[in-house]
């Protein structure tokens, strides 16, 4: 399964013709996500570096459990997806892992940020009172 | 090496592991191999009855079924890992990664098997992402 970041300028489309011009015999599906790729497992690896050399922090992969056009999950036989919300919150999240991509690309230091302290009990009465007045 | 992922269907895990050069451990490799193997007694469910006594290995009989059908899946590959990522505030508790008591046993069993380990948290802005993927990266250039 190949999903695109929300900030790739690729479109689902334009990767699944260039995994056809790729000319190894898979099975490609164009999904409203990215695409699914299917076949030999020799072929799939040496697919994936070319395929995600097409946009390497924007393009994100894992494998799929299920065949593609499954009738246990293919929306067009109406097969349920539940682990598509999980799916749909990665997404959301995905620019930010292509942040950090970039940056440990760059050699950028990522220092970890001091932990959130809980607001105590005074400061709250504080603000509080500040409303108030 | 064969690194345990924690949600075990992480997208963004899975695809971070395999870009630094190990293996992922995966709930949908494994699952693959069940859901195309053979036939499925009521299709959206992957787990059958023999799955739930197979679970018994990782979590006792007083133990709720479907915590056991879980780890039946997942259990084997903790046997198999070799390190493990582990992902803190997944703000979704449904599907087959919604169930808490299964979440908190793999943790528990991740910590009990002493392998190299790093907990992070989803991240939540990008500075958080830099921070989350190059600990990550640290972490498995590490394990080389």
């Amino acid at each position: 399964m190949i999903m695109i970041a929300p900030t790739s300028e690729l479109t689902p489309d334009q990767l699944a013709r260039f995994i056809h011009s790729l000319g190894y015999e898979i099975s490609i599906k164009e999904t409203c996500y990215g695409a699914n790729i299917e076949g030999d497992k020799d072929l799939i690896a040496k697919a994936v570096p070319k395929i995600r050399g097409l946009d390497p922090n924007r393009l994100f992969i894992k494998v799929r459990a299920y065949p593609i056009g499954d009738e246990r999950r293919c929306r067009a036989h109406h097969g349920s997806r539940p682990g598509f919300n999980q799916l749909e919150k990665e997404w959301m999240d995905l620019p930010f892992i292509e942040a950090g991509l970039c940056a440990v690309e760059s050699g950028e230091e990522c220092p970890e940020k001091p932990k959130r302290k809980r607001l105590s009990v005074e400061k709250l009465i504080q603000i509080a009172e500040e409303e108030n007045i | 090496m064969k690194i345990f992922i924690m949600p075990p269907n992480s997208l963004i895990l899975y695809d971070l592991v395999e870009r630094f050069g190990h293996q992922p451990l995966s709930v949908m490799g494994t699952l693959r191999e069940r859901v195309s193997g053979r036939e499925m007694e009521s299709p959206p469910l992957n787990v059958t009855p023999a799955d739930v006594t197979k679970g018994l290995k990782y979590a006792g009989i007083e133990v709720p079924s479907g915590i056991r059908g879980r780890m039946a899946v997942w259990g084997p590959m903790i046997d198999e890992a070799e390190a493990a990522i582990i992902m803190h505030d997944t703000p979704f508790t449904f599907g087959c990664v919604g169930c808490h008591r299964t979440n908190l046993l793999l943790m528990h069993l991740i910590r009990k098997k002493k392998i190299p380990t790093i907990e992070v948290n989803y991240p939540e802005d990008e500075e958080e992402g830099k921070i989350m993927v190059s600990k990550i990266k640290t972490f498995l250039e590490g394990l080389k």
